[in-house]
């Protein structure tokens, strides 16, 4: 038990911090935790927000590492399974009117057809030009989101508008709660894809990374691998996309767009490739880099964005993550140095 | 005979398909309407094939997939438009630019004088970030001052908007004529030739390890000095050029556009394959987010120094003749009157857009084949795409064909941003959807396959424009009443599609190479 606590002591130290965050916000502005439970807005309902806004980004980069860090397939048609999750969400809740837990299980059963339809050309198309047929499909599905005979449903170019969300986990009146149900998804999600990749089907997984020949030499039937890989990762990001839905009151056509595969894509770049805990750190980095600049700078902040992102690419490939982990020898060294400098 | 046919059985069905399908489509429609739908499909076509064969050249040699091609595509189209609109501006610039690139001419210099200088281990290694930080400083004092007659985005009166709508108009907004009064000349020169050198030196000073001989040749020092007397004449006669840019006619005007466009894209290209990407050949995914790093800051720049509407170019008066017998009949007609519009089969087909494109994009396609097939740069291209490491072994210096190859497909595709802004007209997000295009029409065609680029651009060009077109005059359902109009979600939709399909078929693309 010990043992336990001391070699997680840092990721404990950072759940505990996500749990008091709210309150801890709360008091640095002056209100009582009883205040930040009553939903008052302030400063402490904001960085709720801004927090369950990473949460979302964060699940949706987690479930593009696993298909494109773990199991190595470069799918530029990720956004898609985000989009149909979120709007399936909209649709159903706004035009269907059915409930939240039919809602989630209709957002499942999507995932896992689509899924299957990102398989079907599994078997004929590797490399850079799966990347190629996926970007289409992706595209494809953006298209139809945005044709004006889907209005009535999708909102086409508007976006989709007027969700609201069930009172009891409604964003605006209960969002302590909301924070609390999306930061416990996160972690029960992480926890799941971090047994996914040790156990012996994430290994293949791996194995198909480092060279998909060798693992088919090995007898194992790539194809399901990828498959499973897959299925988990579209299942996550349509996860992701139903919070999304139920957090924002719009869905709007972006999400489904080519730029919003790319944001996972430098997300998980920014974090760590490969490294599950990287998705969620260069969730927070990407969000908090792009909401200062956005207020401090205004339009020019994806100038500074490109940059930072030309930098990171050059000075720090590995990512967040993986030079943390890279260098941790040379990192603790000089951290003990320093504290005999100082006695 | 026999043996090529089986073994592309499932091409041949495919073309014989795509031929059927294009058959039935003109059936449904008048000639003139066809005759104009195919001149736009092979005008959009020829746009996408400049940009695609320039990915496909960088993509088959460096294995790169450069995602700011569309970026690049669009800062052509803006020089261009620059050199043409506001002859005065691109004069001024000309001292500037080409006193910062001096210092880098004499780039073989610098590892010699590097050698004579004996440092610790700690100097070595921040010396060249001091020289390049010393430089930047420099040039940041000296840049902001240095006295540039340009537009003001932020002002309408004086915006590109205002200069373009004028020069379409056929005037020319009198521009003010900067001069030196915020800083001394003999200073802002001096200052940037001494800047240039320092910031090259410490930029030499990283691959200081690489044991290379260089020999110094008169030829650096000839490049070094040509820079500085083209600034010093730019300089002294500005005035004059200015003057006799301005009143040169539009055709000429053009002409220099279009060049000037081509070599700066092609500079640029050079410059950010030796500097940017040259690290990166060893980690390929990470060139993807350089790129699109890259693009995301070149919209950037292009929105602070052209401002964010969109604007038209004027087409150059040897395309722009209008009243009198316009449209002409026949080709001496035109010749005569340089008609904007000509009658084809009793289509008005627009001359620029739809005639001269297609030749231009025709006449790259054959160079560009020439260049590859018949040129020892040609010859070690494609053996380069086969195999990289045996050119290597074979004594080729692989890294200076990789930064030429870069240039030259970034120069094709701010060729094709030129040549498509008076057509297209100019916006922030010109870039973007042609760069959807070009990817697509690859993958129809074969990523590395030069051929291939060609044959799938003029396939999506084509699908798009006859589908507009239906979406005009609609397509009338058989054994039914229902005429079915496609809308224009569709357009992009059916490439989309059309891709999605032939790789699904033949995974490597239409002409592209069996693994």
């Amino acid at each position: 038990m010990k043992k336990f606590l001391l070699s997680n002591r840092a990721s404990l130290f950072t759940l505990l911090a996500l749990i008091l965050l709210p309150f801890i916000v709360g008091l640095m502005d002056g209100e009582s935790p009883m205040a930040v439970f009553a939903n008052e807005s302030g400063n402490a309902k904001f960085a709720q927000g801004l927090a369950i806004e990473i949460f979302i980004l964060a699940l949706y980069a987690l479930s593009f590492d696993l298909i494109f860090g773990i199991t190595g397939m470069l799918s530029f048609g990720h956004s898609m399974f985000f989009g149909v999750g979120a709007y399936l969400t909209g649709i159903s809740l706004k035009t269907l009117g059915l409930s939240l837990p039919a809602t989630l299980g209709l957002v499942f059963i999507a995932a896992i057809v689509q899924a299957i339809l990102f398989g079907l050309v599994l078997p004929r198309v590797k490399g850079i030009t799966f990347a190629l047929v996926t970007l289409g499909l992706g595209s494809v599905f953006h298209i139809v989101v945005m044709s004006s005979e889907l209005g009535p449903y999708t909102g086409a170019d508007v976006g989709l508008q007027g969700v609201i969300a069930p009172a009891f986990i409604s964003p605006a009146n209960e969002r302590i709660r909301f924070y609390f149900i999306a930061l416990s998804i996160l972690i029960l999600v992480y926890l799941l894809y971090k047994r996914f990749v040790d156990s012996p089907t994430g290994r293949v997984c791996i194995a198909i990374r480092e060279n998909e020949g060798r693992a088919r030499m090995l007898g194992y039937n790539t194809f399901y691998f990828k498959l499973a890989a897959l299925t988990l990762s579209s299942l996550t990001a349509a996860l992701a996309g139903f919070m999304h839905t139920l957090y924002q009151p719009i869905v709007s056509p972006n999400v489904a767009s080519m730029g919003f595969t790319v944001t996972a894509l430098l997300i998980i770049l920014i974090g760590g490739v490969g490294t599950l805990n990287g998705a969620l750190v260069g969730a927070v980095v990407y969000r908090l880099l792009d909401f200062g600049l956005r207020r401090y700078i205004g339009e020019s902040a994806s100038f500074i964005s490109g940059a930072v992102y030309v930098l990171f690419v050059l000075f720090i490939p590995f990512g967040i993550v993986g030079t943390w982990r890279a260098k941790s020898f040379q990192i603790n060294q000089g951290w003990q140095r320093l504290r005999k400098l100082f006695g | 005979m026999n043996t090529f046919l089986r073994k592309n059985t499932v091409l041949l069905i495919t073309l014989a398909i795509i031929t059927a399908l294009f058959i039935a489509a003109a059936q449904g429609m008048e000639k003139k309407d066809f005759v104009i739908t195919l001149l736009r499909g092979l005008a959009v076509g020829s746009i996408t094939f400049l940009v695609a064969s320039g990915f496909s050249l960088i993509f088959g040699l460096l294995d790169v997939l450069n995602l700011a091609h569309g970026t690049l595509f669009m800062i052509g189209a803006y020089i261009g438009w620059t050199v043409f609109v506001r002859p005065d501006t691109f004069v001024d610039l000309l001292t500037p630019f080409a006193l910062i690139l001096s210092g880098f001419a004499l780039a073989d210099v610098y590892p010699l004088l590097a050698t004579r200088i004996r440092l610790g281990l700690t100097t070595k290694r921040i010396l060249p970030w001091a020289l390049i930080l010393v430089s930047i400083l420099i040039f940041s004092f000296i840049l902001p001052q240095y006295p540039i007659s340009i537009w003001d985005v932020e002002n309408y009166g004086q915006s590109p908007v205002t200069y373009s709508f004028m020069a379409n108009s056929g005037t020319r907004l009198p521009a003010p004529i900067a001069a030196f009064t915020e800083i001394s000349a003999p200073l802002a020169l001096i200052g940037l030739v001494l800047a240039s050198m320092i910031g090259a030196f410490g930029l030499s000073l990283f691959n200081s390890e690489t044991q290379q001989q260089f020999k110094l040749t008169w030829k650096n020092f000839a490049a070094f000095a040509i820079l500085l007397i083209v600034a010093l004449l730019t300089l002294i006669f500005n005035e004059s050029l200015t003057a006799a840019l301005t009143g040169l006619s539009s055709n000429w005007l053009f002409l220099i556009a279009i060049a000037v466009a081509t070599l700066s894209g092609a500079g640029l290209g050079a410059l950010i394959e030796s500097t940017l990407i040259r690290p990166l050949y060893i980690r390929p995914i990470y060139q993807l987010m350089l790129t699109l790093g890259m693009s995301a800051i070149g919209i950037e720049i292009v929105r602070s120094v052209w401002g964010r509407p969109e604007f038209v170019m004027p087409k150059p008066a040897f395309f722009n003749g209008t009243g009198g017998v316009c449209p002409a009949t026949n080709f001496a007609d035109w010749w005569a009157n340089n008609c904007s519009t000509i009658l084809l089969l009793d289509g008005r087909v627009r001359v620029y857009n739809e005639i001269f494109i297609p030749i231009i994009g025709v006449i790259v396609l054959i160079s560009i084949w020439m260049l590859l097939q018949r040129t020892r740069l040609g010859m070690v291209i494609r053996a380069g795409v086969q195999d990289r490491e045996m050119v290597e072994a074979l004594g080729i210096n692989v890294r200076r064909v990789f930064t030429m190859v870069f240039g030259l497909g970034v120069g094709l595709a701010a060729l094709g941003g030129i040549l498509a802004a008076p057509s297209m007209g100019l916006s922030n997000a010109m870039g973007e959807s042609l760069f959807l295009n070009a990817l697509i029409a690859l993958a129809i065609g074969g990523l590395t396959n030069y051929p291939g680029a060609a044959l799938g651009s003029v396939l999506v060009g084509l699908i798009q424009q006859f589908i507009i077109k239906y979406g005009q005059i609609g397509i009338a359902i058989p054994f039914t009443d229902i005429i079915f109009k496609p809308t224009p979600p569709l357009v992009p939709a059916s490439t989309v599609l059309l891709m999605v399909i032939i790789l699904l078929i033949l995974p490597n693309g239409l002409l592209g190479k069996k693994e």
